[in-house]
């Protein structure tokens, strides 16, 4: 079994008297991919903080190899966060030329100048970048600018590579070429990469785990159809799951209040019509996305809000569907998984 | 009104031919300030970047405190001062009163709140990843300490300008603490006030167009290190 790079016990971190985030296990291999997926307020970022050493936790455990790590006076934690390095969402070019910005992480671990040379050219080449040594750092365009960190990060050659969701703030184009580039640092330097992502199945593509959060939480399936919304309670007593101001979904549940939910998109029926039946939940849209998938089909229809069906092959050639069509989808209450 | 253009016609002259009273007031004045300004600077961009960094006890109050110095009289600070190194007062026993010394005192206590208030707002408009940036990279804190200040440095300059701008034109305290004394203590602005009394316009005039050179440059100084910070 590989040997693990770090691991993650018991963890707490609370903002304003509201749990943040609360993972009981993680464990983390060395020289693997990993995606960490969830939506916006998850505590994906709180998590990459706290791994990097940028945040502490209010209780737990981080242990790299098999160091603890976190309780370190303040010289024992640069040594052992110089062994790592953050990507921000955000990224900040210092006020200066490209081969300065790389350099910094390099200068502050006192290597030499020739050395440094060397280093900044092939990480530079890496990216795709290179010759970009004397660009000034505020003339990059944006999906440069996001290369230039990655490159920066790579130069000081980390164990550990965090990349807070490197492709939120990029244009397409670009965020073909940040995947390659993460592929590549798998292949060619074996850095284990810790990356957030929303986008699932980016993460799919490029991690060999993805790891799921949700309020802080870890959740075994990464979960289909995943909203955000508010769980209500109608004068006549029935419990609704609002997504929007005119789309809710009826639910089972208890209690109400800000939530998650997910259907899985097999409890979902696509049809052409509207049909009586128990199920609570019935709406129409039109698809918007057909993606084949061995002898299944996934279809994403918009109601709204996109939700994801998965119906067979033949279903999909007997009803004859093509983006654009305006169908009906229909599930259960009961089918509503709250979080 | 003739007195004025002979004034003018004599100031040009002392000027043109290099007079050596007036450049020997003009290296002191420079001399003391400069010295006043570099410590102040040591002392005002080290607590400003501290009072924009760090959180503690009193933060707001020593804020509102450093925003009043800024309007300290110069005579207010001459006053002070004086009182303290008089013979008579607690430091007398130096002999400081009426030296260059006594000078660079008064004008570091004008410098150093125009400094750290500068320093302050410039720091604090420095975006905070710089410092977050520089601990991923790997640096230790006083490495990123240095890499905000650094990312801040236009604006630091032009605190530093500002601080060197407001002590070479001020007169209050060199006039108390130095004492105008020919040869010693004798700065421009002092100069110019003597000078003035005494009748002898165009020496005063000469050190008036002087000082109105450095404020010059001193602007155009300024006004690069702001265009810079863009």
């Amino acid at each position: 079994m590989d040997k693990l790079i770090l691991k993650v016990r018991n963890l707490k971190k609370v903002y304003n008297g509201k749990i943040v985030l609360d993972v009981e296990s993680l464990n983390f291999q060395e020289g693997k991919i990993y995606a960490i997926v969830g939506p916006n307020g998850s505590g994906k970022t709180t998590l990459l903080n706290i791994l990097n050493l940028l945040e502490k936790p209010d209780k737990g455990q981080i242990f790299f190899y098999d160091q603890e790590i976190i309780d370190k006076s303040n010289s024992d934690t640069v040594e052992i966060r110089r062994r790592m390095t953050l990507v921000d969402q955000n990224p900040f070019l210092f006020h200066s030329t490209v081969y300065d910005n790389i350099a910094y992480g390099l200068k502050v671990r006192a290597i030499s100048s020739k050395v440094q040379q060397n280093r900044i050219k092939s990480a530079l080449n890496m990216v795709g970048l290179p010759g970009f040594e004397d660009r000034k750092a505020n003339q990059l365009s944006g999906g440069e600018a996001q290369r230039t960190v990655i490159a920066r990060a790579l130069v000081i050659k980390p164990e550990v590579l965090f990349l807070d969701e490197p492709t939120v703030n990029i244009d397409k184009k670009h965020i073909d070429v940040v995947e390659r580039i993460i592929k590549k640092i798998k292949k060619e330097i074996k850095t284990t990469v810790i990356f957030t992502t929303h986008d699932l199945s980016q993460a799919y593509r490029l991690a060999d785990e993805v790891i799921s959060l949700l309020g802080g939480k870890i959740i075994k399936q990464v979960p289909e159809n995943l909203l955000q919304g508010e769980i209500i309670r109608e004068k006549d007593g029935l419990k609704w799951f609002k997504v929007a101001e005119n789309i809710k979904f009826s639910v089972v549940s208890e209690k109400v209040g800000p939530a998650y939910i997910s259907i899985d998109p097999r409890d979902i029926i696509l049809s052409y019509k509207q049909f009586q039946s128990s199920a609570r939940n019935s709406f129409s849209g039109k698809i918007i996305k057909i993606a084949e998938q061995n002898n299944l089909v996934k279809l994403e229809v918009d109601v709204g809000t996109p939700l994801m069906t998965i119906i067979t092959r033949e279903s999909f050639q007997d009803m004859n569907l093509n983006l654009r069509s305006k169908v009906y989808l229909t599930f259960k209450a009961s089918a509503v998984k709250l979080y | 009104m003739d007195f004025i253009i002979e004034g003018m016609q004599k100031a040009f002259q002392l000027i043109l031919t290099l007079d050596s009273e007036i450049f020997n007031i003009v290296l002191l004045s420079l001399r003391v300030s400069l010295t006043a300004v570099i410590l102040a600077s040591l002392l005002g961009v080290y607590l400003g970047f501290l009072m924009a960094v760090k959180d503690y006890w009193g933060k707001r109050f020593s804020v509102a405190l450093v925003n009043t110095l800024l309007a300290l009289p110069t005579v207010v600070i001459g006053l002070i001062v004086y009182s303290l190194i008089s013979r008579r007062g607690p430091l007398g026993v130096f002999g400081l009163l009426y030296t260059p010394s006594a000078m660079v005192v008064g004008q570091l206590i004008l410098a150093a709140p125009i400094i750290i208030a500068l320093t302050h707002s410039a720091v604090q408009g420095i975006d905070k990843r710089v410092r977050d940036t520089a601990l991923t990279l790997g640096a230790t804190d006083a490495q990123s300490a240095w890499m905000v200040i650094k990312e801040a440095r236009y604006a630091v300059l032009a605190a530093v300008i500002t601080g060197f701008g407001r002590v070479i034109a001020e007169v209050g305290a060199a006039m108390m603490l130095g004492g105008n004394i020919k040869g010693s203590t004798r700065v421009m602005t002092t100069a110019i006030t003597l000078e003035t009394a005494k009748g002898e316009f165009g020496f005063a005039i000469a050190l008036g167009i002087i000082l109105l050179l450095i404020a010059f440059v001193i602007n155009i100084l300024l006004h690069y290190f702001q265009s810079k910070r863009a």
